[in-house]
Formats: structure tokens, sequence, C-alpha cells
């Protein structure tokens, strides 16, 4: 047995060491929302946040995840949270298409946006290189990405103020 | 069920269903498709009275559901069809459910999703059924009323009376009044195009936030209580043959519950993925052939126009007058394009859940045709096709790929041997290196000009197969050649004296198929790219020498072309002056009835293009969601820019080369502009916006390359040297 936390939870997973986080959360925990898209670390779409930083989790044995926290799309995120922004600015831009890969755009962004809130748009639309999208959705993700980091930087003077 | 044919031929059919009741429609065949759908199910001719209607409206106490057996695969096709029914239905679009409708409902899609066909095949009879609906809700208030159904007004969801200011109906109160014998005999007139409230809306996606929110609605995300996993062992080069097959030591991998060795199949189930993988990788197999393994060499050789050799090759898809013999006694410019295979990568592997038992089969699964799956898992099994009821799941991207699916029979036999539901994706390796390609194709364009205009002008290309490896034998002549081969390649400008366009079927080693848009990418590049050698070579402006050889007066086509040709020129600034080493191209097509036109801004830039502006016209007929109609312009830009720069397949040791995405490249982000749309909308129909779009790309970009200064692009993917 494994214990991890998955999205705040504590859970117990009975798999073998080396049986990537991936298959562990999709089909050990029936949490859907990462998604396979190459198996070997090329295309991004199984990212998740491990320990606040994005890890592909199709290379990432459960091992690796043991006593850490793992966050990933399935539990809604907080208001106002930084993956509330992402979401949110991914759906009014209407980004989707197929809707394969946006699990692993959501985190990585998320991650990006936590790390550095006042990442200047021209590399965060440089960072947008590191995943594939199938459907070619790129122009609204540059639009959704750097929308997205206007809502986290305008929710931060918020709070300053 | 009480079926009837409407006015327009197509069957409706009511049926009760707890307090309400279900309207379907079938969907209609378009007549170029109908000889093929007759040779496909000789059974019953389509649209016969005794099929079962496709797709169902359901009111019941609960409100509104639509049923669609055409699927969801990135398109948005759902919410364009739910705004299509919530328009004539008077429902809200926002309460109105969506589902996939399961084949044993009754609802059969036998053209399945795909040829950038659902919402034009759909928009007569949804709309008909929709309007149905809607009248026979009205009758049953003016039933509870006892009034004149004239009275009754449908808003909204909700049945007004004027007379009656403070008792609204809701049509979900009236649901169990509805009576599935009392379909109107009149069709009621569609709402007028003034008072749309969903139709030309850019309404948001139905689906869109539960994607987002990671919701399990895709083939990979199917569970059932008690479910394995099963992988299936495959062919180590193309062409081979399982020839013996024997447990080896997959039975004593931990997780390892069934070995299934059948004639010519071998596969695992198991307590998780990984285990059943590692079971195949033990069993001991005996692979053979082929005598002579595939090559690279001999399938580029065996792609080539051979009408230079031989005058008869090839069946001749469109002709006016002889421009052959205009040719033989003068050619002015000739030319040769070619297009390499190139795979699907639809970023979501195929998967299906089967429950196979004694009285049926269960299955949810990502395809493009649900029936067509039906009716192999009906096969597999030996059973009824009323027994099996196949679900089509959401799709991470079809593309082509999921119209013909394999998993799900691999599925059902892991299935039917371990006795559990059984899942089954296939691995990135398996998709790359298993399925089946884009063909490679060949172009051999010639032309003569008189006084700056094309006199004649011949285009010869071979292509691998396209439709012809799904079809049944007895298709092919009735077809003569390959339609999904030659789509796009026959010329639209009728100012042009004399053309020909000859279709050469070329028989590969390697499976080919079903790829975005079939032949149009690849002739489009082809045919569009020609034209603007022919004037240069003619000292003509490639716009103008485009509409000089449209005659607009003489048909609708070729002044909806000319129309996109001026929106997209006009918006791309065609005239205004360029700074040093930036040119423009422009590139255009028909397809489906869709008229495309494209305009780039490049630069060539250290031997490759810089993408500065690219403004795209269409024209799609009515238009149901125009924020819908962008997206799929900005996807198939994506495609045509990520064909001309990156996507091609090579034969390896025997084996489609590529298994991954590290040897298979296709555009990233950095690659992919940002499109400028401009769209005209046409008062007809709908025509498709799926593929239409792809025509124009590479030939648009590789105009603007040559505008540029650079070379012209004789290739796809492009070598600019
Ligand atoms: S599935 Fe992990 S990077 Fe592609
Ligand atoms: S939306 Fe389909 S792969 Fe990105």
């Amino acid at each position: 047995m494994t214990d991890l936390r998955v999205n705040g939870r504590p859970v117990q997973v009975d798999a073998p060491d080396d049986e990537p986080l991936l298959w562990v959360l999709r089909d050990d925990l029936a949490l859907p929302g990462t998604r396979y898209g190459c198996g070997a670390g090329y295309c991004g779409s199984c990212t998740v946040l491990l320990d606040g930083t994005a890890v592909r989790s199709c290379q990432t044995p459960l091992s690796v995840a043991a006593g850490r926290e793992v966050r990933t799309v399935d539990a809604a995120p907080a208001p106002r949270s930084v993956a509330a922004h992402v979401r949110d600015a991914l759906l009014e831009h209407q980004v989707p298409q197929c809707g394969w890969c946006m699990s692993g755009w959501q985190m990585q962004l998320t991650a990006t946006l936590e790390a550095t809130p006042d990442v200047d748009d021209t590399t965060l639309i440089a960072g947008l290189d590191a995943n594939l999208c199938r459907c070619g959705t790129y122009a609204r993700l540059r639009r959704a990405a750097t929308d997205a980091a206007r809502r986290v930087r305008a929710g931060a003077d918020e709070d300053a103020t | 069920m009480s079926p009837r044919l409407t006015r327009r031929g197509f069957l409706i059919g009511t049926a009760a269903v707890g307090a309400g009741v279900w309207v379907g429609w079938r969907f209609g065949v378009p007549a170029g498709r109908l000889a093929i759908a007759r040779v496909l199910d000789g059974a019953s001719p389509p649209g016969g009275i005794d099929a079962p209607p496709d797709a169902w409206i359901e009111v019941g106490e609960g409100g509104v559901t639509l049923y669609l057996a055409k699927v969801e695969m990135g398109q948005g096709i759902h919410t364009a069809l739910a705004q299509i029914a919530a328009e004539e239905l008077e429902w809200p679009l926002a309460r109105l459910a969506v589902r996939s409708a399961p084949t044993d409902r009754g609802l059969n899609d036998r053209n399945g999703t795909g040829a950038s066909a659902s919402v034009s095949g759909s928009w007569g009879p949804l709309r008909e059924a929709a309007a149905l609906t809607r009248e026979m809700l009205r009758a049953a208030a003016a039933d509870a009323w006892g009034v004149d159904v004239a009275g009754v007004v449908a808003d909204q969801g909700r049945l007004l009376h004027r007379d009656r200011p403070d008792e609204a109906l809701a049509y979900e109160d009236v649901a169990g009044r509805l009576d599935p014998d009392a379909v109107p005999d009149e069709l009621p007139p569609f709402k007028a195009k003034g008072a749309y409230r969903e139709i030309g809306r850019a309404r948001p996606r139905v689906d869109l936030a539960d994607k987002l929110a990671g919701t399990g609605g895709y083939g990979l995300d199917a569970r059932m209580e008690g479910m394995r996993y099963g992988a299936v062992a495959r062919p180590p080069r193309l062409g081979a043959r399982l020839t013996a097959a024997a447990a080896g030591g997959a039975r004593e991998v931990p997780g390892v519950t069934d070995v299934v060795l059948e004639d010519g199949f071998a596969g695992v189930v198991a307590t998780r993925r990984s285990a059943a993988e590692k079971g195949v990788a033990a069993l001991d197999l005996t692979w053979e052939g082929p005598e002579t393994p595939v090559t690279q060499e001999a399938v580029e050789a065996a792609t080539t126009v051979r009408g230079d050799d031989d005058p008869g090759a090839g069946v001749v898809v469109q002709r006016e007058g002889d421009p052959t013999r205009d040719l033989r006694r003068r050619t002015d410019v000739r030319a040769e394009f070619r297009t390499a295979m190139a795979a699907h990568a639809h970023l979501e592997p195929q998967a299906a859940l089967v429950h196979v038992t004694d009285g049926g089969v269960e299955a949810y699964v990502a395809t493009q045709s649900p029936t067509l799956v039906r009716d192999l898992l009906a096969e597999a099994t030996g059973l009824e096709r009323d027994a099996v009821s196949v679900t089509a799941t959401w799709l991470g991207g079809g593309f082509g790929r999921r119209l013909n699916v394999e998993v799900a029979t691999d599925a059902a036999r892991l299935s039917r041997a371990a006795g559990v539901p059984v899942h089954v994706a296939w691995t990135r390796e398996e998709e790359f290196r298993h399925g089946y390609l884009r063909p490679p194709v060949h172009n051999v364009l010639e032309a003569r000009l008189e006084d700056g205009r094309v006199a004649a002008w011949r285009h010869r290309q071979a292509s691998g197969d396209v439709a012809f490896p799904f079809l049944p034998a007895a298709a092919q002549p009735l077809l003569g050649a390959d339609f999904g081969a030659w789509r796009g390649a026959t010329s639209p400008y009728g100012g042009m004296a004399r053309r020909a366009t000859v279709a050469e079927r070329v028989e590969l080693p390697v499976p080919t198929g079903w790829w975005r848009g079939l032949g149009l990418l690849p002739n489009v590049f082809a045919t569009e790219s020609f034209l603007d050698e022919l004037a240069a070579a003619a000292g003509a402006d490639p716009l103008a020498f485009r509409l000089a050889h449209l005659n607009e007066e003489e048909d609708d086509v070729q002044r909806r072309l000319a129309a996109v040709l001026r929106a997209a020129a006009e918006a791309a600034d065609w005239d205004a002056p360029l700074p040093e080493g930036r040119g423009r191209g422009v590139a255009a097509s028909v397809d489906v009835g869709t008229c495309v036109a494209q305009v780039t801004e490049a630069s060539f830039v250290d031997g490759a293009p810089v993408l500065h502006r690219v403004v795209v016209a269409v024209d799609p007929g009515v238009v149901v969601n125009p924020d819908g109609v962008r997206q799929q312009v900005e996807g198939s830009v994506a495609w045509g820019v990520s064909s001309l720069l990156h996507e091609e397949v090579r034969i390896e040791d025997g084996r489609v080369g590529p298994a991954n995405f590290d040897t298979y490249a296709f555009a990233r982000a950095s690659d992919v502009p940002d499109v400028e749309v401009v769209i005209l909308e046409g008062d007809d129909v709908p025509h498709g916006m799926g593929e239409p779009p792809l025509g124009p790309v590479a030939a648009s970009i590789a105009n603007a390359v040559v505008a540029a200064g650079g070379p012209r692009a004789r290739h796809l993917p492009a070598r600019w040297t």
C-alpha cells in the first residue's frame, strides 16, 4: 500500500511501485481528468502538480509520488485561485476542440502562474511549445493564457490593497 | 413505434416513453452517396420505411433531451445540432440536454460522423422533427385548455394563450398528454430567418465546461463494475501473420487473469493495463511474412503518375473539351508535386469498453461510426445486431481514423473469453504502427496559355487508396475512381477553355485510408500552387488571374468562390505595398459546397517561412454557430501548416517508422499563426465546415513564400532547398 494525497485528500493505493502515477490516478482512483497522449513524456497531456511543481505523470512512478501532494483537474479549483482563473479563461475563450489535451494545459499554466504570477506574455507564450494539441487550438490558447495571467495579476493587486 | 414518411421523404417515428414521447428522424442520405449506401447495405434501401429513426427528441417530465447519433469529436457538432433543435422546438438551449445515442434505441447512422456532413445532413430532418414536436406540444396544451390550437403559442419552453395570461403551461406539464400517434399531417412552416434566436449565434459549446472539469466522457474513461484491462499482440512488420502462439510466460505475470489465443489473434486480460502489456510481451509468438518486406522506396516508386507512358491509365473524373490534344501540340508549363504519408495522431488513442454476455453486448467506444461498430461486434460475437448496444463516447480527436476502429472487436474477443467487461486502449505506438495512414500522392499538372489565359489544363494524380479499403469490392467499379483520393482535385475554374482531371489508383502494401479532408489538402496544394506558376508565366497578378478564370454568371459556386477570394484579399489589404522580403500568397477551393479563400503574408528566413498574417474568408452557406465556424477554420489552418512544415511517415525496417511524437512531428504553438476569419453567409442551406478550410492552407503559404523571394514548395512536407 502506498499513501499519498490527491486533491487534498489522503488516499491509499495498492499498485506496483513502478506503476506510472497517470494510471494510478485514472484506473486505481477513477479520476479521469488526467490524460494519456503518448506515455513517453512528449505531449504533456498527463501533466499534474506534484507538491506544486508540474510533472508528467506518465513518467512519474508511484514510488516518487508516495507521501506527496498531487493536484489534478478533477477537483474544482477554489474560487479566485490561479487554477480557477486558468480554467475560466480557457472556457471564456472557448479554447478546447476535442478537449483531450486541455487538462495538461490547465495544470501547466497553473504551475507557471503560481510560481511566477508576474511572468511576461512573451515568456508565457514561449512556454506553450512544451505541450501538444492536435486540434490546433494554439491561437486561442495564447489568448487564454495571457488573459489568465492578467486575471492572476489583477487578483494579486486586489489582495494587496 | 409508429413510423411514417413526411412530405419530404424523411422518416419520422414516435413512441411513448413514460410520461412523454420521443420524436425521431432519420438522416437524409445525400444523393451522391446513395449508390454506395445501397451497395453497403443490400438489405434495406436507405430511408426505407422499415428503418428505425436515427435520433430522438424526448419530451418528458424532466424536460427535453436530444439523443444524437452524430459523434462529438471536437468539431462542436452537439452544440450546432442542439442550436438547430432548440430553434424550432422553442426550447431554451441552456436547458436542452444533449446525449450520445446508444444504437439499441433504434438510433442508427450508417454514414457515421465524417465528411463534414453532420450539419448539412441533419439540417432538414432535425428541424422537421423539432417543429413537429413543438406542434404536438401546442396541440396538447390546446387539449388541456379545451381551446383551438391556433391560439396557443410556444415560447422558450412555455405554452401560452392570450386569454389565459396567468395559466402558462411548461412543456413538462403537458408531456403526459402527448399522443405518439397524433403527429400532425402537415409539416408546419419553419421559422423565418429573422426570427432566429439560436441559429447564427455564437453560442458557447455545450460540452466544454465538463471537458475542462475533467469529467469522464471519453472512450478511455469508460468504466464498469468488475472491469479488467486488455492488450493485444501486434505484428512486428507490415504484412506479417501470426502463425503460432503459446502463452509463454504470460500467465506468470502478476495481475494477468486470462490469455486468449484464437486463430490469428493473441491477447491478454489483466487487473491493470501495465500487467496486460507485460503479459503480451511474455507471449510466445511466431510471425511469418511477407516475402518481400515493404520499403519506403517501393512505396514512392509505386506512387507515380503513369499517364505519360500509358495514356489510358486512370479514370477521367472531370473533362471539358480535350486539353490533351492541345497540350500535345504545346505545353507551356508543367509541374509536379508530391505529398508524403501522414498519421492522424489524434491525442486520445482508440479505446473501448465492451461487456459480452450470452444475452448481448454492451459497449462504450470512441468511434465515429457506432452503427458500423455494432455490426462488427454482432459479427464477432455471433449475436443479433439488436442484441448489441454501442454508445459512442466523446472522442479525443477523430480526423477520419475512428470511422473504422479495431479496438472494439479486440475488447469483445477478450471480454467473451474472460467473462468480464474488458477495456482496451491502444498505446501511442500501436496508433502509429498499426492504424492506416494518409496515402502518398503524386500530382502532375500541365497547361497551355493563350493571350494570358489558360487554354488547356490537365491534372493527373496518383494516390494510394482512401475510401476503397472500406467499401465492398462491388462498389469499386460503380464508383470508378476512389472519391476520397480525388477529392479537391477537379478544377472549379470554368473560365479555363479546356480542362481535365484524371485519377490513377495506386495499390500499396501499406494500409491507407480516411484522413481529415481526404485528398483535399494534397490536391489543392498542387492545383493552387500550379495556378500561381501559370499566373507568373502569364505575367498576371495571382488574385486577378484567378478571378479572370471564374465565370461568375455561369454558376453559383463560381460566384461564391470569387466572392470569398475578393473578401479575403480585401481584408488582407492585397494591394497594399509590403516591406522588402515579404510576400502575399492566395489560394482557394470548394469542398462539400463550402467556398474558402486564404491570403497569407509571409517572409522566408533561414530556410523557413515566417507567417506574419493569415486571413481566411469562408462561405459555408447558412451559419449555425459563427464561433464554431471560426474554431474549424483555426484548426484547419493548424493542420495545413503542420502538413506543410512537418508531417511525414516513412517506412523503416519493413514497418511504419515513427512510434511516438519524438519521431513524428506535428505543429506546436509557435508554428501556428493567429487567423483572421471573414464569414460570408450564404442564405440557402448549411454546407460543411470540418474539412473545407484545409484546402487552400498549404498552397496559400507556399505561394506567399515564392512572393517573398523563397523557393517553390513541391512537397508536403516542404523541402525548401
Ligand atoms: S502522456 Fe505523459 S507526456 Fe504524453
Ligand atoms: S483540443 Fe484536441 S488535442 Fe487539444
